[in-house]
């Protein structure tokens, strides 16, 4: 794209952008952390990652005042425009999916000291890779401004979708079979459904992504394959 | 590439500009435009200088018949009729659409004597009806409450807001069903900006609105179809939302964000 005729309009753009690449990065290695320290059980890693989210909080608030002053100051039009709120909207995405990986991580605060098997978290690591996964996409597609890449990872997310429906039945089954299970089972529930919103926030920034480039919203419906709500009660006869 | 206006949208078109060519001298300043003006909406017309933009308004009322060696090739419809058709009343046509300048020009008379005079022209009615006339105008034009007690003192006496409110009064005291704006803004403050949009947009209820201007937010904020002009083509025209949001041309896109070299 061509530079605008005033040369601080498009360092602010680029400003902008840049800390929606660095909030991108802060936000896949909380992810990262945080799984990790889930399936290690390792607290150390667990409140680092509680720690170092309290700056992509605070980078999200410096983003979002950079697109302030800049639809104060320039009035952006068109594609102009559409960056500026697209930033808004990703960078509260990525400021969500930090808090997510946060909460995972105080869930292993949480486990310290109780009864723990990690064969329960392998389909928990499983979801997080990939949403790890989906969420790097995302942010190459943001990054490359490429719809493609971007309608992919909104089509992909039914996959971490049932994979949570599964997982939802198989944690089931661990505490039926042994109720000392149930209070990991539960937290690592919790867990899985953090990573499934993780998902769900990946998707809107593919949306977003859409936006940007095209100008159109994506409308048509995602398909859900998230269907725990559905297990244990029968939607029509409740 | 010059395209062409969609011109069916299920609404009344006012004025139909149809294979529009103007020529100053030999020189071509308007190729071939085709566009539209729904009834009873702001159609904006933006551009850099020299895109023919207020040309094309100064044909729609026949402006550039005032001045030898201009003429205009094509069709301008207005309810059908071809007003560059050769026997066109002029008169008739400027009362049926009015016209609002980048400065603005009361003439050196009363304040109400401003609004009379272009009644007179057409009509002859008694002195209360004209007095409800011009109060009918004045309160239309939203200056009323400002020189209701004044009414005899010159129209030269006003701010130039309030000027530029008397000029937008004096052309709908005629009763045109077309009202032109040609950089009606480009003179005045913000506060006095802010009353002409409330204006126009209070206009639209009964009158077809076309708008020159340089400021794309105004154009954003007052019209409901922009059209952007280049080189003397018609580029892009669309729903004004459309244009400002997600325009369909690159050059109306580098025009509006302001990315022109």
């Amino acid at each position: 794209m061509s530079e605008h005729i005033v040369t601080r309009y498009d360092d602010e753009l680029k400003d902008v952008q840049r800390r929606i690449a660095e909030m991108g990065g802060m936000a896949e290695r909380l992810v990262d952390l945080s799984v990790q320290a889930l399936t290690k059980l390792d607290t150390v890693l667990a409140n680092s990652v509680i720690a170092d989210d309290r700056r992509l909080d605070q980078v999200q608030r410096e983003c979002e005042e950079l697109a302030i002053m800049i639809i104060a100051r320039r009035q952006p039009m068109a594609l102009d425009l559409r960056e500026v709120i697209g930033a808004m909207r990703i960078s509260n995405d990525l400021e969500r999916i930090g808090d997510l990986a946060k909460n995972n991580a105080k869930r292993v605060l949480a486990l310290e000291g109780q009864f723990q098997s990690k064969r329960f978290m392998t389909g928990v690591e499983h979801m997080a890779e990939l949403s790890l996964a989906q969420l790097k996409d995302v942010l190459d597609a943001y990054a490359t401004r490429d719809v493609d890449q971007a309608f992919e990872v909104w089509k992909r997310d039914a996959e971490i979708d049932s994979m949570y429906t599964s997982l939802f039945r198989e944690l089931l089954t661990y505490m039926m079979e042994d109720p000392r299970n149930i209070s990991l089972c539960t937290h690592l529930l919790f867990c899985a459904k953090n990573i499934e919103r993780i998902g769900d926030h990946t998707t809107n920034i593919a949306e977003t992504v859409h936006y940007v480039v095209t100008g159109e919203a994506l409308t048509q419906d995602r398909p859900k394959q998230d269907e725990s709500s559905l297990t244990t009660v029968s939607y029509e006869n409740s | 590439m010059t395209m062409n206006a969609p011109t069916s949208r299920g609404m009344a078109e006012k004025i139909s500009i149809r294979n529009l060519k103007f020529f100053y001298g030999e020189n071509l300043a308007l190729k071939s435009i085709n566009l539209p003006l729904y009834e009873k909406k702001v159609t904006a017309f933006i551009g850099p200088s020299g895109c023919g933009k207020s040309t094309l308004l100064r044909v729609l009322n026949r402006m550039y018949d005032l001045y030898p060696k201009q003429r205009a090739e094509g069709e301008v419809l207005f309810d059908g009729g071809n007003i560059l058709a050769p026997g066109q009343d002029l008169n008739l046509l400027r009362a049926r659409v009015g016209m609002v300048f980048q400065k603005p020009t009361p003439f050196p008379m009363s304040i109400y004597d401003n609004i009379a005079f272009g009644i007179r022209l057409y009509e002859n009615i008694s002195r209360s009806e004209m007095d409800d006339r011009v109060e009918a105008a004045l309160t239309r034009g939203a200056l009323w409450n400002e020189v209701k007690d004044k009414l005899n003192s010159s129209g030269l006496s006003l701010s130039g807001g309030q000027q530029q409110r008397l000029c937008i009064a004096r052309s709908i005291a005629v009763r045109p069903e077309v009202v032109l704006f040609d950089e009606p803004c480009s003179a005045l403050d913000p506060i006095s900006t802010s009353k002409i949009e409330e204006l126009i947009d209070e206009l639209t209820a009964d009158y077809t609105i076309a708008i020159v201007t340089h400021n794309m937010q105004q154009a954003a904020r007052v019209s409901d179809y922009t059209a952007f002009m280049y080189l003397g083509e018609l580029i892009e025209f669309d729903e004004t939302s459309k244009i400002f949001t997600a325009p369909g041309d690159k050059r109306t896109q580098d025009y509006i964000t302001g990315r022109f070299g």
